[in-house]
């Protein structure tokens, strides 16, 4: 035996750097957030109005709700294309039930519906392991294609509790907005007081350790795949009640690009396993007042559309600076 | 005259506080095959690693084709003139041999496109000279594991490298094929005149074709001689890194074992997804080791034990008889697997240490909704009970030491009211320092003394096998080759171990007595 070679003290990659590099990015979404209300508020003298703000979160609402679902999928490390063609039929489904077997009924089948399509996936991904991409991104294309069969023409001339229903309000706030706050509280729960939560988390972060501890990860992944599948449902029959009609061929259309982006905004990673429901609701309500600032502004929809793309890559752009950093310090 | 082979002087290299190298010093000559025995942990790995430009050494030097150097990179490594086959074949399944070969190295017209035509004939001459029956255009996935290693072979020698690097080559391959490939590394040697580095635990390997043997003990190059002046006692010794004179000769009786109640598990028959059946009974708390070269089945069989591998055949439980479908009915039934590797199969890595403890526990502790303090007292006296360190419930679980780390994962089972029965460990303490270690030894040991319950585990260390084992099964082939007592020593365990396809274990046994 030579020499021994002299023993660097425990090597510890200086966590406080690393950490702090971390939490600054994390920070970046909700100062940004911050930042672009003063910016609006400045610049139009009606943007920060109760007003205003109700209608921020009410044109959000939709998007809020379907996030939720989304964030947990992503949060196990699963992804779901679908969420636009869900809303469209279910939509198409409900409303072609409104006229026929009223309300209630109308409802129940748009939840089934969307309920339905998310076993479907759920199914073909959690038992039959095919890939998530490919088969929610066929569900996509086969969705909307079935709406438009359904109902070639957008349908309306509902009941007139459906537009009430999209309209009303309890305590000054608009329902919608009741709705999801409600879909949050769900979520939060969720995650965070149910074993479930757990379980969510830990197949993100390590599915085969999570298959090897007895977690019954399949029943899991379809479970969440029919929670999203629902949660879409419902989105589309908020966005129905405030359009008090179904157009088959652009009802949540493109829905699923907002919501991917509000969920990876929300600072959880496309790989999964972590992530926070607050930060989501804060993804949420960026875009909702991207959306609405810009249309106070004037700027055409079309531009607007090119921000919101824009956005999407930022948010991609931030957690792969997040994900160098985490790498960088091995 | 210049130098030519390999010569690497006092290479070192250390990960913290671990002194895995210690000045290696090691001549390999152009033309001859040279053994690299030695016991795990002795440092064989990161000293490939470090051949390879896998692995940076923090001093000492390579000296390979007369120039030196002082660390390399993969791509320095084989520029240099170093090429290394890994026991698991770095190959695309997807492509064709001769894709394989130029991978990364594709031959290109000023167009920019591959020039097929010239790849398929170079890859044909380097497979016709590694003596290939099969067309090289096929897809790897209709090959054999033996013509893949030879497509990796060819894969190497396209690099012309000086010196061929060769880590457990024969593990997956069958009896036949091991005789091909080592046919055609000796041809490699002594008539292409490379230099050729071969690690190996199988001592029939090592007389077959080593010209050199050289021992790497906590380490350091302990002694390096001509096969021809050794005997199979020295050889063992090598491989086993347990002098011979410690070696007691093991009777084959067993320690008693207590009769008087029925077993706690019994195996009748029982096969690991096509493996041959296994048979054996298990008391309640026994501690059985189990013991096997590298290929041998020993993963396969706690894997497919633990439900996360399709099994056949008897198994029965305190008195029940299961079939394991699924690792959740597994641990329904109390039974529970450490994997052997912790990054990939068992931590959650960016979760807390009390998450990682609980995980498959929060459904039991809760009523309905978790109840945070229940949870922040169970992981508390869990992690009071392993000594954890940190001691700290919010600590991500890659922030812990490999030892700490495993204590996250193995308190899961370790846990009072874990309602398991039969716990099953891979390599339980790999990897991890003496501290942890012996600390890990004695939760396993409470585990089995209390109550029904029993413990299985594969280790390949001899000193942990001993340590905890009131049993070892040793396995080779996936067959169960013998039972004998847990202080069994190394050298018996590894003659033992041997695979013997065309003789009975017995008769490698003699063959070592009277070379004694």
């Amino acid at each position: 035996m030579t020499e021994v070679i002299a023993t660097d003290a425990k090597s510890e990659p200086a966590p406080s750097l690393k950490s702090g590099l971390l939490t600054g990015i994390d920070s970046i979404m909700p100062v940004a957030t911050v930042g672009l209300m003063i910016f609006f508020a400045v610049n139009h003298s009606s943007f920060l109005t109760k007003d205003n703000l109700l209608l921020i979160a009410l044109q959000s609402a939709p998007l809020m709700v379907v996030a939720v679902g989304a964030a947990l999928l992503l949060m196990s490390g699963y992804i779901d294309l679908s969420i636009g063609s869900v809303m469209a039929v279910s939509g198409v489904c409900a409303g072609l039930t409104f006229n026929s077997a009223g309300v209630t009924a109308g409802v129940m089948v748009g939840l089934g519906v969307g309920l339905a399509v998310g076993l479907l996936n759920g199914v073909l991904i959690g038992y039959f392991k095919l890939s998530p991409i490919i088969v929610t991104l066929g569900i996509l294309a086969a969705g909307r294609g079935l709406a438009q069969v359904l109902s070639p023409d957008a349908l309306y001339g509902f009941p007139s509790a459906v537009l009430e229903f999209g309209n009303a309000r309890v305590l000054g706030v608009p329902t919608l907005v009741w709705i999801a706050v409600f879909v949050v509280a769900l979520g939060a729960l969720v995650m965070t007081l149910l074993p479930a939560g757990r379980h969510v988390v830990a197949v993100g972060v390590n599915s085969r350790a999570a298959y090897l501890s007895g977690i019954p990860v399949r029943r899991l992944v379809l479970s969440l795949y029919a929670l999203v599948g629902t949660l879409s449902a419902l989105g589309g029959l908020m966005v129905v009640a405030r359009l008090d009609s179904a157009p088959s061929g652009t009802l949540g259309a493109g829905f699923e690009i907002s919501v991917l982006t509000a969920v990876l905004l929300g600072g959880i990673p496309y790989s999964g396993g972590k992530g926070h429901l607050w930060r989501v609701v804060v993804g949420v309500w960026l875009m909702g007042i991207l959306t609405n600032g810009i249309t106070l502004m004037n700027v055409s929809s079309q531009l607007s559309q090119v921000l919101t793309g824009a956005v999407l890559v930022l948010a991609a752009a931030l957690e792969g600076v997040r994900f160098w950093i985490h790498r960088s310090s091995r | 005259m210049p130098m030519s082979g390999m010569t690497i002087h006092g290479l070192s290299k250390s990960y913290g506080n671990n002194v895995v190298l210690r000045g290696v010093d090691l001549q390999i000559r152009a033309g001859r095959i040279h053994a690299l025995l030695g016991p795990n942990g002795a440092g064989k790995s990161t000293l490939l690693g470090c051949l390879s430009g896998a692995v940076r050494p923090d001093a000492g030097t390579i000296t390979v084709n007369g120039l030196t150097h002082t660390g390399f990179t993969p791509q320095s490594a084989l520029k240099a003139g170093t090429a290394i086959i890994y026991q698991h074949l770095e190959l695309v399944s997807d492509l064709s041999a001769v894709e394989n070969i130029f991978l990364g190295s594709e031959q290109r017209t000023p167009f920019g496109t591959v020039r097929k035509a010239a790849q398929r004939r170079i890859a044909s001459e380097l497979l016709d000279r590694v003596g290939a029956d099969f067309d090289p255009s096929r897809p790897l996935t209709s090959l054999t594991m033996g013509q893949k290693q030879v497509v990796e072979i060819a894969k190497a020698l396209h690099h012309r490298p000086e010196v061929l690097i060769l880590d457990e080559p024969t593990a997956a391959l069958s009896s036949r094929e091991t005789d091909i490939l080592l046919g055609l590394i000796t041809r490699l040697a002594h008539e292409s005149g490379l230099a050729i580095v071969y690690v190996t635990h199988l001592l029939r390997e090592v007389t077959a074709v080593a010209d050199e043997v050289s021992v790497l003990r906590d380490g350091s190059v302990e002694w390096t001689r001509p096969t021809a002046d050794l005997g199979i006692e020295t050889l063992i010794e090598g491989i086993t890194g347990a002098p011979v004179a410690r070696a007691a000769t093991a009777t084959s009786e067993n320690r008693p074992v207590q009769h008087d109640r029925p077993p706690l598990l019994e195996l009748a028959d029982f096969r690991a997804s096509g493996a041959p059946g296994v048979s054996v009974r298990i008391g309640a708390g026994e501690i059985v080791g189990v013991f096997g070269l590298l290929g041998s089945g020993r993963t396969n069989l706690v894997e497919a034990l633990a439900g996360a591998r399709p099994s056949e055949g008897g198994f029965r439980l305190a008195g029940s008889d299961l079939r394991l479908s699924s690792p959740g009915i597994a641990r329904r039934s109390g039974i529970a697997l450490v994997p052997s590797d912790r990054k990939s199969q068992s931590l959650f890595s960016s979760l807390s240490a009390q998450e990682n403890v609980l995980m498959p526990h929060y459904r039991r502790l809760s009523r309905g909704w978790r109840r945070p303090r229940v949870e922040q007292h169970v992981f508390d006296s869990v992690a009071g009970r392993m000594s954890l360190h940190p001691m700290s419930a919010g600590l991500a679980g890659d922030r812990f030491s490999g030892g700490n780390a495993q204590k996250l994962v193995m308190g899961r089972w370790l846990m009072d009211g874990s309602g398991v029965t039969l716990l099953l460990l891979d390599e339980p303490t790999q990897g991890v320092d003496v501290g942890a270690r012996a600390e890990l030894h004695r939760m396993i040991r409470e585990f089995a003394r209390e109550s029904e319950r029993a413990v299985i585990f594969v280790s390949s260390d001899v000193e942990e096998l001993n340590a905890l084992a009131d049993r070892v099964v040793v396995l080779a082939e996936s067959r169960i080759v013998g039972i004998v007592p847990g202080d069994t020593a190394e050298r018996e365990l590894m003659v033992l171990a041997q695979p013997a396809p065309s003789s009975g274990p017995s008769e490698v046994r003699s063959e070592g007595n009277t070379a004694a």
